[in-house]
């Protein structure tokens, strides 16, 4: 797949650029290099989720199968980005918060914890389920339903307190950034999310060949009650929903 | 009108039965008491930590609660297949899932007016009408998204394992906010209604949201 | 005249096992089929399917003419279903089960005691759902599915737990009606059906009553 290879090419520039080109913060030190990954892999995780919530809406009012694989692709990959970018803030964040709680759960923090939990559950309900339409419908209202739930506990925890370093991008008085952090930062977001892109394709693949083996083992079950010579027509399509 | 009738009938099928079985809502007080006293023991509480740690203790005591009375609505209906009795009739889906919201969240309610009691007598805690209607306002959206994820959950094979897992992160912002509603309350800060409008608003949203779902959910 | 089922390559599958199809049945208004076959042949697929209860992995399903999929909430109106379970509330009383069914098919209450009469349980209408007997229950749950007078009824083994005087009641619930009925009891499915459907492995195996004519 060349498209992985681009892919793995893109994070291994942006990795070069994190570490070689962009200058150590003055504040911080090395530790703050964890920031381009951190932040890219937040954004890729929001993207997919965005996606999971569309494609189940999308499922909910269409029905067909290749909405939910599209969900199901794109809340395997989010909830990879979720752990990556939880891991990676934690580490980050020990020198400068040191594990104070009251520091710790700040709005992005936990709403990106609730990510995480709402997606594994959207997965966990897949699992559960009874295979087919049924499992689709309901994970579809998870996946809504999350996707709704995650700026709700933005700002709850956000009007509750926020202590979190204030949006760095962009501030009022034009970017607060050195210029060479910014150029990595965007290689960085562009990388990674492109990465994203190429799994979600690639669980798409996967998620596709599954379905088509059930539908073919569903398939040969029918031939093989079909009495020879019988009456019976072939239904025109095997396909969920 | 007709939607009304139909999940008033719906709640009043699931409260009367509920009192003349008298499962839960005995086993739920049980609880209730029970966790004040491992609470009271756990945090070592005196006159000065008692109201410090009550609002915590309360949301705890009420989400997990609020999990075994909403788990409960449901898994029973599934055992009986009569939920798919009512399901089968033109009420739709939407009004019986009302009903049955309704019913639970009026069994939570009882719940905290023991639960509030209790914590007053056994950990000294401060109550006031703003508690009270904190808690409140809180169980009326709780119960929406409980409800609706109990009716999904009780269609797996997990229901026990996953109405937690789905309901507890929905249910977030209600403890953040209502949290910080009673713990102002009971440690005697100057009287703001604002948590209560916040509170409201979240309730106006996960109700739409739940009853727009409910049909997905419902209908098989 | 639009026929009461029309089902055209209908498919219910579980996971890779197909439970049922894929199936043709047409059913004028008025005709009473008894589903017939073996455990695991299919019969309570088909009956879900035909009672809303369920949606086909494929294939077409219409009810008087309207699209099984879609238009169910104007169908559950004109069909009444008992399933292999009775499906009562154990807690409430006979007379309020069937109350809250005619709340929820927007009806009057006034019917109910009339209904339990002749379901023979007016005596019982105080009478909590779990102190009935397995039959009563079976009886409520008959008074339950005929209370708004369905034009279609989908019965699933009725005959279980009845006694001679509930199968008596049975014939007279389904007179006037179109009928779907399960069952294992061939002399009442001889007594109730003009017609049948022999399923085996989800299939149609042919129609017994030909089967038998062709024996006798």
């Amino acid at each position: 797949m060349p498209l992985a290879a681009l892919a793995v090419a893109g994070l291994l520039i942006a990795g070069a650029m994190i570490f070689l080109y962009a200058p150590e913060d003055d504040l911080q030190g090395q530790v703050q290099r964890i920031f381009y990954i951190h932040v890219s892999s937040a954004v890729a995780a929001f993207i997919c989720f965005g996606i999971v919530a569309g494609a189940s809406l999308l499922h909910l009012w269409r029905g067909g199968l290749r909405a939910d694989r599209l969900g199901r692709a794109a809340a395997l990959v989010g909830l990879v980005f979720t752990v990556n970018t939880i891991v990676l803030g934690i580490i980050w964040a020990k020198p400068i918060w040191n594990w104070d709680p009251s520091q710790t759960w700040d709005a992005r923090f936990t709403s990106t914890v609730v990510l995480g939990m709402v997606y594994a559950g959207y997965l966990m309900v897949r699992k559960f389920a009874p295979p087919g339409p049924q499992a689709m419908r309901l994970a579809s209202v998870v996946g809504i339903i999350g996707f709704i739930d995650v700026p709700v506990v933005y700002f709850s925890v956000r009007w509750w307190r926020t202590l979190h370093p204030g949006t760095v991008l962009g501030a009022a008085g034009g970017p607060a950034l050195p210029p060479a952090m910014l150029y990595t930062v965007f290689i960085t977001l562009i990388a990674v999310l492109f990465f994203a892109a190429v799994l979600v394709a690639i669980r798409y693949r996967i998620e596709w060949e599954r379905d088509e083996k059930a539908a073919r083992a569903a398939a040969a079950s029918l031939e093989l009650a079909q009495s020879p010579g019988g009456p019976g027509e072939r239904t025109s399509s095997l396909d969920w929903g | 009108m007709r939607f009304i009738s139909v999940a008033l009938a719906v709640a009043g099928k699931d409260l009367r039965s509920e009192w003349r079985g008298r499962e839960l809502l005995p086993a739920l007080a049980q609880f209730i008491i029970l966790a004040v006293v491992i609470a009271n023991f756990a945090f070592d509480l005196d006159l000065t930590t008692g109201p410090r740690l009550s609002p915590g203790i309360l949301w705890l005591v009420l989400v997990f609660a609020g999990l075994v009375a909403f788990g409960r609505t449901f898994a029973a209906e599934r055992e009986q297949a009569s939920l798919e009795a009512m399901l089968l009739t033109p009420a739709g889906p939407t009004a019986v899932f009302a009903g049955k919201a309704l019913a639970a969240a009026a069994l939570l309610a009882v719940c905290e007016l023991v639960l509030l009691p209790a914590m007053a007598v056994f950990l000294g805690s401060p109550l006031s009408p703003l508690v009270f209607a904190t808690v409140l306002l809180a169980t009326v959206g709780m119960a929406a998204l409980g409800c609706l994820f109990a009716a999904l959950a009780a269609q797996t094979r997990a229901r026990e394992l996953l109405l937690p897992v789905l309901a507890m992160p929905l249910w977030i912002p209600f403890v953040v906010v209502g949290g910080r509603a009673v713990q102002a309350s009971m440690t005697g800060a100057p009287l703001n209604l604002q948590p209560l409008a916040v509170l409201l608003d979240f309730d106006v949203l996960f109700v739409v949201v739940a009853s727009l779902a409910a049909r997905f959910v419902l209908d098989e | 005249m639009t026929p009461a089922v029309r089902a055209h390559g209908l498919v219910q599958r579980f996971g890779e096992r197909i439970a049922l199809g894929p199936l043709d049945l047409v059913l004028n208004s008025g005709e009473r089929i008894a589903v017939l076959g073996g455990n695991g042949a299919g019969k309570t697929s088909l009956l879900r399917l035909l009672a809303t209860a369920a949606r086909p992995a494929a294939g077409r399903l219409e009810l008087f003419g309207l699209d099984a999929a879609r238009q169910r909430d104007r169908l559950r109106a004109r069909l009444g279903y008992v399933g292999h379970q009775p499906g009562l509330h154990p807690a409430l009383t006979v007379r309020e089960t069937l109350e809250l069914f005619a709340t929820l098919h927007g009806m009057g209450k006034e019917g109910v005691g009339e209904q339990l009469e002749v379901v023979g349980l007016g005596r019982l209408a105080g009478q909590r759902v779990d102190r009935l007997s397995r039959g009563q229950q079976q009886r409520l749950a008959l008074a339950r599915a005929v209370l708004h007078d369905p034009e279609l009824l989908v019965l699933d083994e009725p005959d279980a737990s009845l006694d001679a005087e509930g199968r008596g009641l049975l014939g007279q619930l389904v007179r006037g009606r179109t009928l779907v009925m399960a069952t294992h009891d061939r002399a009442l499915a001889r007594e109730l059906c003009g017609r049948g459907l022999l399923l085996h492995g989800g299939r149609d195996a042919g129609d017994p009553w030909a089967l038998r004519l062709m024996e006798a």
